[in-house]
């Protein structure tokens, strides 16, 4: 394993990280999951591209700078989200589910259509500017920014649609605005991944967007655990690792992803995490809340009788 | 006094049927009113209709003077309505810290930039925000449970936290939906002198929904009674329970209970 | 006109082949409300099943039909058993369940890469490819042949719901699965039977989509369609599911034959977009709301 090929796991990785990061947002703190994120990657790719491909190349492309596609990929794709947020944010659970799976498939299939883009046959040509620096810089401030507004009243408000929709509604909560928030930060940063993701690539092709790449970048945030950022980074890292690893087995390796997607549900559905941070004040919360929660039984335990058992019962799923 | 809440017939209906039926009643501001009536007799669909979870078929409903009729149920919140839960609903899976904190949002103006960016208004204004979530905590006896999952805490803390949840978002009127409800009497006691208690420190007003005979005879001052849809009496607790169509009405219901 | 009535037959086969696929989506979703994203698979393994009888074991057309539906009828149970029962079991959100099925799909997908490989391959020929003439119109005989066992498929499926015990705790099951268990129904039973069920019409419509097409490991996606035709339809309702289907399978070929092929597979798409914006629980779906 020479370190050029190592470099470009850990980027496949940091470039999975910043969409895992916005999914992990909309999915982990809000409560809504999407089969459609690899429609938002595709647009930031694809409207990255257009910026930086030189016009000698493609006659479309602007040939600016790489900051400016990163820029317009991002916001490309918050201002799709924002429409698709209109139609279907008012749809309960699994239809918001469905209608992304559909806007994913739709984007894929219109972008094979789109002749100045190569159509399916795919768009070469596009910069290699992507380079791992770069990208852990840009994890890093995507990992600030999303810490920061997890612990602040907007934060709290999304969590709050999470736990129970009504119950944050009569509360006050402007539960519209807040899905509509979490989708669009989640949908730049699905479009910001994606151009990276070209300029890394230096190729894209529509069917690199399907639903399977949706579906994978769910299963990442699932894995790591739903509602922790610690677990979201470390779902990215081991399972963009994994497959890698996997390649001395080649054909067989998706099959064991497979097995190891209905294993984790099955056995170990809260994901690795299971909503707790990797970090200083979230292991001191956790530790608190054990602690809390060791008392209230033994409360209860003295009280037998007079207390209902109610704090006996475990954490519920 | 002035009514702080005003319901004028007030309707509700479900396909052909009419949930609620031209009710009309008033709460002064400072009161605490009870809601009463067998099961079905539309009271959850009041509280629905009042804090915009329904949508009203006809008649209106003012609070402070202004009509809240076809606001979304934030915005109501915001006009300082709250309400509990008749099947309790807290954020289960937050500490009893975070439910209280996370309804004391409506006390901080700080915007998503200032947020991202940790810029000082967010911090100053988030200090504040905590402050008043274990201040709240303290008054209401929470402290010690703070790290607590709400799910893990026994059901009559559950109801008080959803209760402190409600007082967060400092409203003016409060609703409680059977707040008693699977209490033992000493709770259900404990509860009451809750409730006069709030009143005066937290200067609200409150509609209370109970089945607990004892419990709203002994705190409201002012009772409303509802049967299938229509409202029957209203008037003071003792004139109430004297009322000879509330009697038949309620050992109607006795015999299903 | 010609034309018109040529492409409507044209729609009214495949579409029967969609409906085959979306009432395996329909019924499942009924009962565990959840989209099954691994009928996909089922489906795909149907058309392999249904090609390797014709081609290895050289079986007649009619046994290789039953063979290939046999294995998908076991497959559909055997993933229920794997993926979904022990979440049954300990009551998961409908979240896990999709996720557990999405896990399936890409199971199944490369288990049949890693052993069959993923080359295209096309069925023998079974049928002569000179089509019937009924007057100015020309109908293929697959196709003729597709609509035919479809509609006995379907109308035998829809006895079995309205006249038989099973059916009819089927149907109870649908309506409250819960109240079901009360009353004594095993709906551990009922759910077996649904993925039999579902599992079985796989099979056959595999078979049918492999002849009509070709056989490959990606058809699942290909699938999807059928369960866009579902929810079109209205998740969970069998005769929705099959009007929803007819009407895709003839709008598409509209979109084939008179704008492009190439914007086919798209329409099916904005169709759902469109029923998602205008009528969410799609043309026979229950509206439910939401109690406080």
């Amino acid at each position: 394993m020479d370190w050029t090929y190592i470099q470009g796991i850990l980027m496949l990785a940091g470039i999975n990280l910043i969409s895992v990061l916005g999914l992990s947002l909309l999915t982990g703190f809000t409560g809504l999951f999407s089969f459609g994120h690899a429609g938002f990657m595709a647009i930031g790719a694809y409207i990255g591209a257009l910026m930086t491909v030189s016009p000698s190349t493609t006659p479309a492309g602007l040939g600016l700078p790489f900051f400016v596609g990163i820029i317009a990929g991002g916001a490309a794709a918050g201002i799709v989200s924002y429409f698709i947020g209109r139609i279907t944010l008012s749809l309960k659970g699994d239809y918001f589910c469905i209608a992304t799976l559909g806007f994913g498939e739709a984007t894929r299939l219109l972008l094979n259509n789109v002749q100045i883009f190569g159509g399916s046959r795919g768009w070469p040509g596009v910069p290699y500017k992507s380079t791992l620096p770069v990208i852990v810089l840009v994890d890093v401030v995507a990992v600030l920014f999303l810490a920061n507004l997890i612990k602040s009243r907007h934060g709290r408000n999304m969590i709050a649609v999470r736990e129970e929709e009504l119950a944050a509604q009569v509360s006050g909560i402007d539960v519209f605005k807040y899905k509509m928030t979490a989708l669009i930060i989640s949908a730049v940063y699905a479009g910001v991944a994606g151009v990276f993701f070209g300029h890394y690539m230096t190729f894209i092709q529509p069917k690199m967007f399907s639903m399977t790449k949706s579906t994978e970048l769910t299963i990442i945030v699932i894995f790591g655990g739903l509602g922790s950022i610690s677990g979201s980074v470390l779902g990215a890292v081991l399972l963009t690792a994994l497959p890698e690893i996997l390649r001395a087995f080649e054909i067989w390796r998706l099959v064991f992803y497979g097995a190891a997607v209905i294993l984790i549900m099955i056995s170990r559905p809260k994901g690795l995490m299971g909503g707790m941070e990797l970090t200083p004040s979230g292991i001191r919360k956790a530790q608190l809340e054990r602690k809390a929660r060791l008392e209230a039984r033994a409360e209860a335990r003295r009280l037998n009788g007079l207390e209902d058992g109610s704090a006996d019962e475990g954490r519920g799923a | 006094m002035a009514a702080i809440l005003e319901i004028s017939n007030l309707t509700k209906r479900f396909g052909g049927l009419a949930a609620v039926n031209d009710v009309s009643f008033s709460v002064p501001e400072g009161a605490i009113v009870g809601l009463i009536g067998p099961n079905g007799a539309g009271k959850t669909t009041i509280f629905n209709l009042i804090t915009g979870v329904y949508s009203v078929t006809s008649g209106d409903v003012k609070f402070q003077g202004q009509s809240i009729v076809g606001l979304p149920p934030f915005k109501i919140a915001d006009r300082g309505i709250t309400r509990t839960f008749q099947n309790i609903r807290l954020f289960k899976n937050l500490t009893v810290f975070e439910n209280v904190l996370t309804a004391c949002h409506m006390s901080a103006q700080y915007n998503l930039a200032e947020t991202i960016l940790r810029l000082p208004r967010f911090r100053k204004e988030e200090k504040l925000l905590y402050e008043k979530a274990e201040n709240l905590l303290s008054i209401m006896g929470l402290t010690e449970r703070r790290d607590l999952v709400a799910n893990n805490l026994p059901y009559g803390m559950q109801r008080r936290l959803e209760i402190v949840r409600a007082l967060a978002l400092d409203p003016k009127l409060l609703l409680l939906d059977e707040p008693a409800a699977g209490m033992n009497p000493d709770e259900t006691e404990h509860l009451m002198n809750l409730i006069g208690q709030i009143r005066k420190d937290f200067k609200l007003s409150v509609l209370v929904i109970e089945h607990h005979m004892d419990l709203i005879m002994g705190v409201c001052e002012h009772i409303v009674v509802l049967n299938f849809g229509l409202k029957l009496a209203e008037g003071r607790p003792e004139d109430v329970a004297n009322n000879p169509k509330v009697v038949e009405a309620y050992l109607g219901a006795t015999e299903e209970a | 006109m010609t034309q018109f009535f040529q492409q409507v037959i044209n729609g009214l086969s495949i579409g029967s082949v969609y409906a085959l696929m979306a009432v395996g989506y329909s019924l499942v979703y009924s009962i565990m409300n959840f989209s099954n994203f691994a009928h996909g698979g089922v489906i795909m393994l149907g058309a392999y099943f249904g090609f390797f009888s014709l081609t290895l074991l050289h079986l007649p057309f009619l046994a290789a039909f039953l063979l290939a539906s046999i294995g998908t009828t076991i497959l559909a149970i055997v993933v229920e058993r794997i993926a979904y029962k022990p979440l049954r079991e300990r009551k998961a959100p409908f979240l896990y369940f999709i996720i557990s099925a999405m896990g399936a799909s890409i199971l199944l997908e490369n288990i049949v890469i890693a052993t069959i490989g993923p080359t295209f391959r096309t069925y023998p020929e079974v049928f002569a490819r000179t089509p019937i003439s009924i007057g100015p119109l020309a109908i293929g005989r697959l196709d003729l042949l597709m609509f035919v066992i479809s509609a006995v498929c379907l109308t035998a499926l829809i006895l079995f719901i309205e006249k038989t015990k099973m059916g009819k705790a089927i149907q109870a099951a649908a309506y409250n699965i819960k109240a079901c268990a009360l009353m004594g129904i095993n709906t551990d039973k009922v759910i077996l039977i649904v993925f039999g069920l579902g599992g079985f019409l796989a099979g056959v419509a595999g078979v049918f989509f492999g002849m009509k097409y070709t056989v490959y490991p990606q058809i699942g996606n290909i699938t999807t369609k059928s369960f866009i035709a579902a929810v079109f339809g209205g998740l969970g309702s069998l005769p929705g599911a099959v009007l929803g289907s007819v009407i895709l399978g003839i709008l598409e070929t509209f979109v084939a034959g008179y704008l492009s092929s190439q914007y086919r597979d798209l329409i099916a798409f904005v169709i759902l977009i469109g029923v998602l914006i205008i009528r969410p629980s799609g043309i026979m779906g229950k509206n439910t709301e939401d109690k406080a």
